[in-house]
């Protein structure tokens, strides 16, 4: 019983340190600025920049990593387990590491020219969305891995047995089966590339209304000592992490009691 | 209708080598085996789902060893069923047929014939996730079968019911392979099951086919001291050849102070084991005599209740090894008995007997002098 009230406890403080973090936001919150702030064009310029490279990233990280995560939870290969422990790199190596071997990498001649007959990712756009991409698809294999795991082989030998070709059988039944884990793992995908900051400030920089994601808006507002102003940016970001992560939650447990 | 030449595959670091048997059409084969023993990887080499390292499989005269599972035409149904649990009864049903873009008209008088003679009509809109374990199997059979397969193949769908179901499903599987003239392959380590499904067996242990042939042949006739442990025979007697010649052996066991001739070939000085099954070895006392041929000793005999039947484990008053035999409980009290502890006379009928090679017999701990045993009729 001591022991239950314990971790109770626990729950409980791990719940008081997010949410008074974010609860003392609120001593320098004021309702003008924030409505000023939250409708500026520099504001809005960043929340779209945002959605728009974290849903980029995130869509082009699922469809490498939907046939990768399918290989990884169904098939032995030659590298399978280093492709496996490649795919911890992104959490063991700092975003801001990550974002330097990818500006390092565009300055070496196989970089060069991909920056000049293909697109221009440094300071630009495309910049952002790959430092977003790299640092998330990681997750994104993982997340994808556990969801087709859910869906036991023996479904698709009996689909395949019944007539079906191996791609009738991933879009009849693997896919069908493992829809939930794969819009939790989008959410929770698009919600790290929203997030991601050290990796897009290294390949994008931080130019205004030009690469100014909303973490690199709240870096840039801080460093101009904008307290006010920052906390707005950082309550958007907030929101928006937060819906995505209910959302999430919310088709997990279904999931979880499907 | 199924030919599988020399067959060898590997899944993981288990090898399976050198398996050869034939299903004839309309026929169910079944593949029995302890745990481990090779059957799921012969039934995935079948299937196509393992690849084969030598060997081929042919069906209906088609080399299929590197089919795609697709082209294959066989029926499936795992051990867990493999139903799929976000389709209604109806769609797994019809699964096959829009897979393989068959036209309605085509597929569903067989797909109405088998959900008649099954008895899931009234499922057909219920969710998977609704049904009980026998309607489970039903649907798993049925939409094996509506796919109009050249052959079945079932990895233990029986193993997860309770033994009155799994009677009913045995019966209907009986008639569905009569009426359908279906040829039927059967992995399973239930040797009930195999008996009363199978006309032929294939025994596999450690990767080895030890044993493929007529169920009573393998039932009756193990060919290997691992067929017959695997089989649970316990009178295993360690014998050595002393004679040879005619189709004939004469071997002297030792256990049942005995000389015994078996059908059979093995050079002089092999050692073997002499076996009996228990429901072989008979019952004697003066109403009943022993018969020309038989074996026989008195002992005491301990009292098993198997419910219908009887074990009667027989300590031989002479010395020598355990020996175990089956009874009904009429003909135990024919014999007057029916206590846990009594003494009896047995023989064993030597035209029962088999032979089996194996090690060398070794001397017993404490195993004194054995008298010999008295032979019927002398």
């Amino acid at each position: 019983m001591r022991g239950m009230r314990a971790s109770i406890g626990a729950a409980l403080a791990v719940l008081a340190l997010y949410g008074g973090l974010i609860a003392s936001l609120f001593w320098f919150f004021d309702g003008g600025v924030f409505l000023g702030t939250l409708f500026s064009e520099r504001t809005l310029f960043s929340v779209r920049l945002s959605l728009l490279a974290a849903t980029a990233a995130t869509v082009a990280a699922l469809l490498l990593a939907i046939p990768a995560a399918y290989a990884l939870s169904r098939h032995r290969f030659p590298g399978r387990e280093a492709a496996e422990t490649v795919l911890e790199l992104p959490l063991i190596v700092s975003p801001a590491a990550l974002g330097a071997i990818i500006l390092i990498f565009f300055n070496n001649p196989v970089g060069e020219w991909i920056q000049e007959n293909v697109t221009y990712f440094v300071f630009g756009f495309a910049g952002i969305v790959l430092a977003q991409f790299v640092t998330v698809l990681g997750v994104a294999v993982r997340m994808l891995e556990a969801a087709f795991d859910q869906v036991p082989v023996e479904l698709e030998t009996v689909a395949r047995t019944l007539g079906a070709s191996p791609r009738h059988a991933f879009f009849t039944i693997t896919l069908p089966l493992a829809w939930r884990g794969l819009v939790a793992a989008f959410i929770l995908t698009w919600a790290k590339a929203l997030g991601e900051f050290g990796a897009t400030l290294m390949v994008a920089g931080s130019m205004a209304m030009r690469t100014e994601t909303l973490p690199i808006a709240i870096f840039m507002r801080l460093s101009s000592a904008d307290i006010k102003g920052t906390v707005v940016l950082i309550l958007i970001l907030v929101a928006i992490g937060l819906a995505a992560l209910f959302a999430a939650r919310r088709i997990l447990g279904r999931a979880a009691h499907a | 209708m199924l030919e599988i030449e020399a067959l060898g595959a590997r899944a993981g670091g288990f090898r399976l080598a050198g398996v050869s048997l034939t299903v004839e059409p309309g026929e169910c084969h079944a593949v029995l085996g302890p745990s481990g023993s090779g059957k799921s990887t012969l039934l995935a080499a079948v299937l196509g789902t393992l690849p084969v390292v030598e060997g081929r499989v042919r069906l209906a005269g088609q080399d299929i060893t590197r089919l795609p599972v697709e082209r294959r035409h066989l029926g499936y149904v795992p051990q867990h069923l493999g139903l799929f649990p976000h389709l209604s009864v109806a769609d797994n049903l019809s699964y096959s047929a829009r897979a393989r873009r068959i036209a309605e008209t085509e597929y569903r008088p067989l797909l109405d014939r088998l959900t008649e003679i099954t008895g899931i009509g009234a499922l057909l809109h219920r969710r998977i996730g609704t049904l009980s374990g026998g309607e489970r199997q039903r649907v798993a059979l049925v939409r094996a079968l509506a796919a109009n397969p050249r052959l079945v193949l079932l990895d233990e769908p029986f193993t997860a019911l309770n033994a009155s179901l799994r009677r009913e499903l045995w019966a209907l599987l009986k008639d569905l392979q009569r009426e359908r003239g279906l040829t039927v392959m059967i992995v399973t380590h239930d040797l009930t099951e195999a008996y009363v499904l199978a006309d032929h067996i294939t025994v596999l242990i450690d990767g080895r086919q030890e044993q493929s042939g007529d169920k009573r042949t393998v039932f009756r006739r193990p060919a290997s001291l691992a067929v017959a442990h695997f089989l649970g025979l316990k009178n295993l007697f360690p014998a050595t050849v002393t004679a040879t010649g005619e189709g004939q052996i004469e071997a002297d066991v030792p256990g049942l102070g005995a000389r015994v001739r078996l059908p059979g070939e093995a050079p002089v000085g092999m050692a073997i084991h002499v076996g009996i099954r228990p429901e072989d070895v008979a019952l004697r006392d003066d109403a009943h005599p022993p018969r020309p041929g038989e074996w026989v000793v008195r002992g005491r005999a301990r009292l098993i209740d198997l419910g219908a039947d009887a074990l009667l484990q027989v300590e031989p008053c002479t010395g020598g090894p355990r020996v175990e035999l089956t009874a009904s409980w009429r003909t135990l009290h024919r014999f007057g008995l029916g206590q846990e502890r009594t003494e009896v006379t047995i023989a064993l009928p030597e035209a029962e007997m088999f032979w089996v090679g194996g090690p060398a017999p070794a001397a017993e701990p404490g195993q004194g002098p054995i008298a010999p045993w008295t032979r019927g009729g002398e």
